[in-house]
């Protein structure tokens, strides 16, 4: 190990200085992190590969945004993944119907317009990103939501009555807000979108406007696979 | 000891203890509450306290609640002796911990009214980020106000690892948290989809690096040797696990996001670095190992040296099981399954947990010139404490590894054998039950040791005397 001995010797030469500088220690130490984390984080912005997007994919439209805020407000992410790896076990389980032909898996065209993205670190329940091809059924889902032991008996999951209630009704000049706020880091939203917000939202609960968000999930790229075949 | 109070501003160190205190017991009890929801979901009682809400309230509180108030606690304490000065200004310590408790308790009541950003470890509306970035500033100031009037010429390596977390904290936070507000409670993240992954998951890990591991590894570097009255083993292995440690870490992120669209080149590299990771972490391991083999015949009498030890145990456990987890074949089995929460509760009950109750037992006599109220206690403490991780941790195991199976097993036809969800929801309810359970007896540890602190806390003034309890005297009492 001599040579192992010399190359220690040559860096705590310099590091032994630099503990007596605390500017310089303190320089040195920002510079070792930042070199990883600049490696990382900036290339993938000038690949154009990283997220090629898909043709199909939209914006979420007013009613679906919203159900995207309740799903994030009531931290469905913490328990529900968004993201299908590229496994023959994992297509079969969330692409049952075969509607996404031989690719049933996850891919970043996905995800272009999901600020912030909700793939989600665990998944107690089962993965979402392509619900709509999953469950199709309105009906179902709010039963579901309603109690979850209804549809599925032993299911853990939390019962969410209060979002089909009167006071849960969505008020459609936030979500107009919400709209323009994403307008402005890149959502393509037409002035359009924004103005049929409040006939998209009339009336509509927080369960109605998360049960159009299901719905979305995996419905655009399903139909561009669809045509395709 | 009074002319140490007046030379040292050892207020701020109380204050950040108790802080840490409040917050553990927080943490921990909504800890326990969600381990039973997930197999009585009775007890998630609507809207405010579903185990959607309260996940990111538990893991705040026990991040930025209890560990952090103890990496302050601790920061504060170790800069003045190592630096041989008084904090450089009081009142900014005073303002940083009034502003730093005032967003935890924010915090406390946002995220039950389900206002959050959906980032994991960084769910808090940008209110109160800007809150922090405010208090987070004042402690730098005040900080490396300390070190540039320091009558100490060489910074020693406990202080090392306390810089390279002050400096890395603020530029993950910022990064991560870039959002545009469209309200006072609403906010989206500038990123979008595997843009905002790879950001958020360079943020994820290095919390894990930067506020869960460099600054604990500095509280080792510093009461170890002083609790022990040794040096530590090596300055070489301490220079160069410091800085390969720091330099690696940062890289090691994408290994969250293995089999995801990410490109490939990427989530290479961060399972390249995580094992590589291996080395430096377990070179901080065998530096903690090797000092504490110099006082190895204490071991058996003294809580606080039985909890470094633990703690080290734990650290080099995660460690190995970290990159073991970031491997591509690994990941496939474990990832989104409850291995990972146990691999997780490995690093934080039995590294943050075991070195942070080490410091408090340490701190508590010294600072409030008095004698632990019981040494018995905390060795009761120790041992369930221990118990109850190790409980946890295997329960996790086996429900990860069965729940990952699970997921996968296909019969002779090649279609799934498993394809009812709750099926495999059921096979795993007896081990998250015994989770629960492991849970809350780390948790009456935790009660335990306030109980223990409290009792000390009554006494205080009575005189701190050092006892070495192998000779004679059953318990650490003064008389």
């Amino acid at each position: 190990m001599n040579w192992f001995d010399k190359l220690l010797d040559w860096f705590s030469g310099f590091t032994d200085q630099w503990e007596k500088h605390g500017v310089k220690f303190t320089l040195y130490t920002t510079i070792a992190i930042l070199i990883g984390g600049l490696f990382e984080l900036v290339p993938p912005f000038f690949l154009t590969k990283t997220a090629e997007p898909i043709q199909n994919v939209k914006p979420y439209n007013a009613l679906e945004l919203a159900g995207r805020d309740v799903y994030q407000k009531e931290g469905c992410n913490n328990c529900h993944t968004q993201m299908i790896r590229p496994f023959k076990w994992e297509v079969d389980r969330f692409d049952p119907q075969h509607s996404y032909g031989k690719d049933g898996y996850s891919k970043a065209g996905e995800y272009v317009y999901d600020h912030p993205f909700l793939w989600g670190s665990k998944r107690t329940g089962p993965d979402l990103a392509h619900e709509s091809q999953i469950q199709s059924s309105a009906e179902w889902h709010k039963t579901h939501l309603i109690n979850p032991r209804d549809t599925a008996k032993g299911s853990i999951m939390p019962a969410y009555p209060w979002l089909f209630e009167e006071s849960s009704i969505i008020d459609a000049s936030k979500i107009a807000d919400h709209m323009r706020g994403l307008q402005k880091i890149g959502v393509p939203y037409t002035e359009e979108d924004i103005s049929s917000a409040p006939t998209l939202l009339a009336g509509k609960t927080a369960g109605d406007a998360l049960i159009a968000y299901l719905l979305k999930l995996g419905r655009d790229t399903a139909e561009l696979s669809k045509s395709l075949q | 000891m009074s002319s140490s109070e007046q030379k040292y501003n050892d207020t701020i160190v109380k204050g950040f203890l108790i802080s840490g205190l409040v917050w553990g017991l927080a943490s921990m009890l909504v800890g326990v509450w969600i381990a039973f929801q997930m197999v009585y979901p009775e007890l998630n009682f609507g809207p405010y306290f579903t185990f959607g809400r309260l996940r990111p309230l538990h893991t705040n509180a026990a991040i930025f609640g209890f560990a952090l108030s103890i990496v302050f606690a601790t920061g504060y304490h170790t800069v003045q002796r190592l630096c041989r000065v008084r904090i450089w200004s009081d009142k900014l310590s005073n303002l940083h911990l009034f502003l730093y408790n005032l967003s935890i308790v924010a915090a406390a009541i946002t995220l039950p009214l389900g206002l959050n950003q959906s980032k994991e470890y960084a769910e808090l509306e940008w209110p109160l980020d800007l809150l922090i970035v405010v208090w987070f500033v004042v402690f730098l100031i005040n900080y490396f106000g300390t070190i540039f009037t320091r009558q100490e010429k060489q910074l020693y390596a406990a202080i090392w690892f306390y810089i390279a977390s002050w400096v890395t904290i603020p530029i993950l936070f910022i990064v991560n948290n870039l959002s545009i507000p469209v309200s006072w409670i609403k906010s989206y993240s500038v990123y979008s989809g595997v843009y905002d992954a790879n950001i958020q998951w360079w943020y994820g890990h290095n919390a894990v690096a930067f506020v869960l591991t460099t600054p604990f590894l500095g509280m080792m570097y510093y009461y170890l040797p002083k609790h022990i009255k040794q040096p530590i083993y090596s300055h070489r292995l301490s220079i160069i696990h410091f800085w390969s440690l720091i330099f690696l870490y940062i890289w090691a992120g994408p290994h969250h996001l293995l089999y995801s669209p990410l490109p490939d080149w990427l989530q290479t590299t961060g399972m390249v670095f995580s094992i590589m990771l291996w080395m430096p972490s377990w070179g901080g391991m065998l530096n903690g190992f090797l000092t504490l083999t110099q006082a190895k015949e204490k071991i058996k009498t003294d809580a606080t040296l039985k909890m470094l030890l633990v703690g080290l145990t734990f650290y080099g456990m995660s460690t190995f099981e970290g990159p073991l987890l970031s491997i591509r074949a690994v990941s496939g089995l474990g990832h989104n399954t409850d291995w990972i929460i146990g691999h997780v509760h490995g690093g934080t009950l039995g590294w943050v947990g075991m070195m942070s109750f080490a410091a408090i037992y340490y701190l508590v006599p010294r600072l409030w010139d008095t004698n632990l109220f019981s040494e018995r206690l905390a060795n009761v403490h120790f041992w369930i404490a221990t118990l109850g991780i190790l409980l946890y941790i295997v329960s996790m195991w086996v429900s990860g590894i069965s729940e990952g199976s699970m997921w996968r097993a296909v019969d002779e036809t090649g279609s799934l054998k498993f394809p009812n969800w709750v099926q495999i929801t059921e096979t795993l309810k007896p081990y998250r039950l015994f989770r629960g359970i492991g849970g809350g007896l780390y948790l009456s540890g935790v009660v335990l040791m306030i109980y223990n602190v409290v009792r000390t806390i009554i006494n205080s003034g009575s005189g701190y005397k050092e006892i070495d309890p192998r000779i004679g005297l059953k318990e650490g009492k003064t008389a």
